[in-house]
């Protein structure tokens, strides 16, 4: 039964016996709360993407520069885009270097099979003019697609979860800064694809676009593959926001 | 009490408050980014503390907002609510954390200021869904700042305790502030309804608390005010209602007024304390001196003053004692003012 004339000073040396039990009882009951809360929060929270940033881990590349739209290395049949370290683009680290094979140093980024190179500035060496063409365009035609404009650095692996509304103001950020902006939709299998998002004219998009990123949205326009890389060229005026 | 300040005026209680406080946060962040490290392999360090930081400063406020309302409604939990100031700092100190890991995390290295880019990377303040969240914990943090950095007794006392107590009242804004960041935050990204149900738990208690204690508060003040007599002196209650060297509360004129009995006396003196406004009414007379439930500040029954050297008043009231009926007139004396007790 509890003494209710007790009396808690909390200067005083000691509590009174039933309120120090009670105060026990109760540190304990919240001490397991915040377990349980704990535990829940973790095992409750999305799983996270399969994606890399080999932070730490810098490495020599070598390829041919694909200077415009988005900043590429292309290595065999594999392009690798290229960006700077912080939030900014590689465009000024590669202007001038367009059909120029180069080597350089970064760090690698990747996340289902596309891979992007954060470039450590004062590393690309000019190797000597590339001996073919990497430019080979294949159009595949217009199409209407659902899905979110992404920063490509942050969402294919520099940071995890690296898309969605949580991540919408850093994704603003890193575009305004130059990262190539991507639109992520998927595919008749439920498979995420990959798409550089271009103008129309199949210019860089970057400034146009920040209203829109991290966004359900669907846009219209015209795709496109060179090497393994996919292009969206689409005017930013006709992307229609989705509920 | 506040005759002179330290930092802290360190005790048994609060060390062992400071103790239990501390590692059960340190449990908290221990298994969120632990177990949430093997769960989660692909999640980064960054991300898990920036979720740990923010969870823990909620759950903590979620904590600390239930004492009030608890206390008044079962006060054999006031041992809960005597050190809440460091409580509420150390709940302040992870909302921090969560802030600057997030601002270094998702504003740093670009072509912005981080925090001028909390404000402008977002605009869409046009649709709910996409409305920018990080503002509102930015503000809410600013608030939780004020809050932690006047928390000591000497903004207490130099701010009065009025006005302490209403800065002190924006932690519901904070606290609204909070829930909008979480639902207008992650909580968009977030599919699992577990997580919706458990920050709906949290603001169940914390409002179903605020309003079952407001409830009752409000039904005491509501039956109390008893009507002022013609020689201007109420009757309260009869000497035999009041427990020695305990108070009954009564309402005179919409202010509640303590009516102490103790050593053969009557004395009335405001209900309410100079330091945080605690209910001196449900103290009780330790050493002779009325003393309040909540942090044990002390006051003589006759004058209402503090004793010495403490600096502390409050208000006390002409009382009479006519045929076992206690007689309060309603008129309050300036804080300080002696008044003879009234003998049984």
């Amino acid at each position: 039964m509890p003494n209710n004339h007790e009396f808690y000073v909390g200067y005083l040396p000691k509590a009174p016996s039933g309120i120090a039990a009670l105060a026990k009882r109760s540190v304990i009951g919240l001490v397991l709360l915040t377990m349980a809360v704990a535990l829940v929060l973790v095992f409750g929270q999305q799983r996270f993407a399969v994606s890399f940033f080999e932070f730490g881990k810098v490495q020599e590349f070598q390829g041919v520069v694909r200077e415009w739209p988005i900043p590429l290395l292309i290595s065999g049949s594999t392009g690798m885009a290229l960006v700077a370290e912080g939030k900014h683009g590689a465009s000024s680290l590669v202007a001038g270097l367009e059909g120029h094979s180069v080597k350089l140093s970064g760090t690698l980024i990747h996340r289902d099979g596309s891979e992007m190179i954060e470039v450590i500035e004062g590393s690309v060496q000019f190797l000597g003019k590339a001996d073919r063409e990497v430019s080979t365009i294949e159009d595949l035609g217009t199409h209407s697609l659902a899905g979110e404009i992404v920063d490509s650095k942050c969402y294919l692996g520099v940071m995890n979860p690296g898309h969605t509304k949580p991540h919408r103001e850093c994704a603003s950020l890193c575009i305004r800064g130059g990262i190539p902006p991507m639109f992520v939709v998927r595919d008749k299998s439920n498979r995420r694809v990959n798409l550089w998002l271009l103008s129309e004219k199949g210019e860089p998009v970057n400034q146009q676009v920040l209203d829109f990123v991290s966004e359900p949205l669907e846009i219209t326009g015209q795709v496109s593959r060179i090497s393994d890389q996919l292009y969206f060229r689409a005017a930013p005026a006709t992307y229609k926001r989705l509920p | 009490m506040s005759q002179a300040y330290a930092s802290v005026g360190w005790n048994r209680q609060k060390k062992l408050y400071d103790l239990v406080m501390l590692a059960s946060v340190s449990v908290y962040l221990a298994l969120f980014v632990g177990i949430g490290a093997i769960v989660h392999p692909n999640a980064t360090v960054e991300t898990l503390l920036i979720r740990g930081f923010g969870t823990g400063a909620l759950l903590m406020l979620h904590v600390i907002l239930s004492i009030g309302p608890l206390c008044r409604l079962a006060p054999r939990l006031l041992p809960l609510l005597y050190n809440r100031r460091h409580f509420g700092v150390a709940m302040f100190l992870m909302a921090l954390a969560h802030g600057a890991f997030s601002l270094v995390q998702f504003h740093a290295l670009g072509d912005l200021n981080p925090l001028v880019s909390v404000l402008v990377s977002n605009t869409r303040y046009d649709s709910l869904s996409n409305f920018p969240f990080q503002p509102l914990g930015l503000i809410a943090l600013l608030i939780l700042f004020l809050m932690a950095a006047t928390s000591h007794d000497f903004w207490l006392a130099n701010l009065t305790a009025p006005v302490w107590k209403r800065l002190h009242m924006l932690v519901y804004v904070a606290y609204g502030l909070i829930v909008a960041h979480v639902v207008l935050g992650v909580l968009q990204a977030e599919t699992n309804r577990l997580l919706v149900m458990i920050l709906g738990t949290g603001m169940v208690v914390v409002l179903g608390l605020h309003l079952i204690a407001g409830w009752r508060e409000r039904k005491l003040d509501g039956t109390a005010d008893l009507p002022i007599s013609a020689n201007g002196f109420v009757d309260v209650c009869g000497v035999e209602d009041i427990e020695a060297n305990c108070a009954k509360v009564v309402t005179l004129t919409g202010e509640r007024v303590a009516v102490f009995k103790y050593d053969g006396k009557v004395s009335a003196l405001s209900n309410v304390c100079q330091h945080q406004n605690g209910p001196l009414g449900e103290g009780r007379i330790i050493d002779g001196c009325v003393t309040c439930p909540w942090h044990g500040y002390q006051y003589l029954p006759d004058s209402g003053a503090s004793p010495p050297p403490f600096a502390e008043k409050v208000p006390t009231f002409n009382v009479k004692v006519v045929n076992g009926r206690v007689l309060i007139d309603p008129k309050p004396n300036a804080p300080g003012t002696r008044i003879e007790p009234a003998k049984i």
